[in-house]
């Protein structure tokens, strides 16, 4: 922490000028946040008027009514309700599904030997720079063929096979001692149980971020939602919202009502886990997006 | 951090096959530890699988449809290059093109400038820095449809931002209405969204730097400016380099934003690659003729890749 550099003592005037300048550098910089936010916070605000004010000739936040109701309609013209349980869903089969996949993967390239190991390994450092969204064409066209299309397996099976999570996890698994690994195995455990038993314990907190990411990725994902859902009671919220919005005559403020208990969600998610989430995005885990 | 890290845990990876030999572990030097050799196939096996199905197999056959007139239920017929020879003459095609590289060349500059900016400015003396990191980050964790529908709003003929310009007589400005405004938007939104995220793979690259570097170089006279071009830049130019390379791939896939705030108008002036190919192909029904963008969008990305991979070796330390 760079408070500890200032002097206990020294010149008077010197330090009430570093007192102003940090009092000074904190304003702005939460002026700066505050600048930032304003649109989340419109939004909030735009959330709770009534329709005719939306556009109010003075700018203003709260309008002459405070409806709360609003939420409750966007439930019912949105139908969000439904919107949100299948969001919710796919996010949830999406996530434990990537946890398995990812984990068997990392295991596999952090802690044991098998021919080919290298070559899959860099085949799988080279599909992080593939341009994934480029191939939604023939991806549709597989899942139409397999009588597929406008279903969740199509929805959810293309998303569990990124590599980002099986890095993250490896790079843990790689710092546990090889001794608990061959302590459990003198002791008669199977490759399987030490897997069980002894690795994923260790890396559970790389497994509850990789978690996190993979959840918020289902939650924000558009454009295969868009290509592969057709009928509506199937549709994500991002769907949802986006249909919203092109329809003419929005209803602004039942919009925002939807955007709010949307981004709400993922607002408290990254403020109780800002610390991993933090440090996983710092050690370049899950790439940019 | 980067792909060079990676290689280099590789080589932390003791080799388990060969037990030391002033140690006596028979029963594992029979089955050396992790068991018969094929046991780690199998635990690769699903994700390999997965990979090879759902992220190879397709940009595979994405080469391969953009040689065809592929419709979703007229079958499909190989034409050789006639789409590539109607891409040359496709006006909306190149107007996509065109567009897309202006937003990348704005984009992605600006994202690093300010990322690697806000940064820096995070890590002087500031209270609730953690708090206000939280707050930058929010929008790049959020749906990207959600903060684009807000954006459309408040960039509205008479929207909060025109009603606050107006406040202090300026404007009103025809965001979304005139051409050049409405990517100026969809760059602002794009920008607005995303810098967060760099913002902390960068801060984590100047976390790395050594204390007694910068303590060095103050006490070899070195002014804040000096520090920033001798001394943090370089060191942080791993980072740099990965997030550069990671934000342009993203860039020249550009969808959501213009899809849900302008719809790629006024008059084409945000159509972006993306959105051309997804029109072309889940609107027009021309699948083949999309794979045929699909593939130019890929080669265009390819290209910038290796050039950034290329050049790196001028600009980026590593040690």
């Amino acid at each position: 922490m760079t408070e500890q550099r200032l002097p206990k003592s020294g010149p008077n005037w010197r330090r009430r000028g570093r007192a102003v300048g940090f009092a000074a550098n904190t304003t702005v910089a939460w002026l700066v946040a505050l600048v930032f936010s304003f649109p989340l916070i419109w939004t909030f605000f735009t959330a709770l008027k009534p329709a005719n004010e939306v556009f109010a000739a003075q700018i203003s936040f709260i309008g002459s009514k405070v409806l709360w109701s609003n939420f409750v309609d966007a439930w019912t013209e949105v139908d969000f309700g439904r919107l949100l349980l299948n969001s919710l869903v796919v996010a949830a089969v999406s996530t434990v599904l990537t946890l398995v996949v990812a984990t068997l993967t990392a295991f596999a390239f952090a802690r044991l030997q098998f021919p080919g190991r290298s070559a899959i390994f860099l085949l799988f450092v080279i599909t992080l720079t593939l341009p994934s969204e480029v191939a939604v064409v023939p991806l549709f066209l597989g899942f139409d063929q397999a009588r597929l299309a406008d279903t969740w397996v199509a929805l959810i099976l293309p998303g569990l096979f990124g590599a980002f999570g099986a890095f993250l996890l490896r790079q843990f698994m790689l710092q546990i001692p090889a001794e608990l690994e061959e302590a459990a195995r003198l002791d008669g455990a199977s490759t399987w149980r030490i897997l069980i038993s002894v690795i994923v314990p260790l890396v559970r907190p790389a497994l509850s971020v990789t978690a996190i990411f993979t959840f918020l990725g289902s939650w924000n994902s558009f454009l295969w939602p868009l290509i592969i859902l057709n009928s509506s009671d199937k549709w994500t919220i991002p769907i949802g919202i986006a249909g919203f919005t092109t329809q003419t005559g929005t209803q602004w403020e039942l919009l925002m009502a939807a955007c709010v208990m949307t981004i709400a969600p993922v607002v408290i998610v990254v403020a109780v886990a800002q610390r991993q989430l933090v440090a996983a995005i710092g050690a370049g885990a899950f790439g940019g997006r | 951090m980067t792909f060079v890290d990676l290689d280099r845990a590789e080589e932390e990876v003791p080799d388990r096959s060969v037990a030391p030999p002033d140690r006596p572990r028979d029963r594992l030097r029979r089955r050396p530890l992790g068991g018969p050799r094929w046991v780690g196939w199998a635990f690769v096996l699903p994700g390999l699988i997965g990979l090879a199905v759902f992220i190879v197999l397709p940009q595979v056959a994405s080469l391969i449809l953009g040689f065809s007139d592929s419709t979703l239920l007229g079958g499909t017929q190989f034409t050789g290059t006639q789409n590539y020879v109607r891409l040359l003459h496709d006006t909306q095609f190149l107007n996509s093109v065109m567009v897309t590289a202006i937003f990348v060349l704005v984009y992605v500059p600006a994202n690093i400038a300010i990322s690697m900016a806000m940064a820096m400015w995070l890590k002087t003396r500031i209270a609730g820095r953690n708090w206000l990191r939280v707050i930058f980050l929010i929008p790049a964790l959020s749906p990207m449809v959600a903060n684009a529908a807000v954006f459309r709003l408040l960039f509205q003929k008479d929207g909060a931002v025109n009603q606050a310009l107006a406040a202090i007589g300026l404007g009103p400005i025809p965001w979304l209405s005139d051409g050049n405004w409405a990517l100026v938007t969809v760059i602002g939104v794009s920008l607005w969204q995303s810098f967060g995220y760099n913002m902390i793979v960068l801060g984590a690259g100047i976390d790395s730097i050594s204390p007694d570097v910068i303590a060095a170089s103050r006490i070899d006279g070195a002014g804040r400016f000096r520090r920033l071009v001798s001394i943090t830049l370089p060191l942080v130019s791993p980072a740099l380099f990965f997030t550069t390379v990671l934000t342009v791939i993203g860039a020249w896939q550009t969808f959501a934003q213009a899809y849900v705030i302008t719809g790629g108008g006024p008059g084409n002036s945000t159509m972006t690659i993306m959105l051309y190919l997804y029109q072309t192909a889940f609107t027009n029904n021309e699948l083949g003729y999309a794979s045929a963008i699909a593939t130019v969008l890929f080669v265009i990305i390819a290209i910038f890749t290796l050039f950034q991979m290329w050049g790196q070796r001028r600009w980026v330390h590593y040690d």
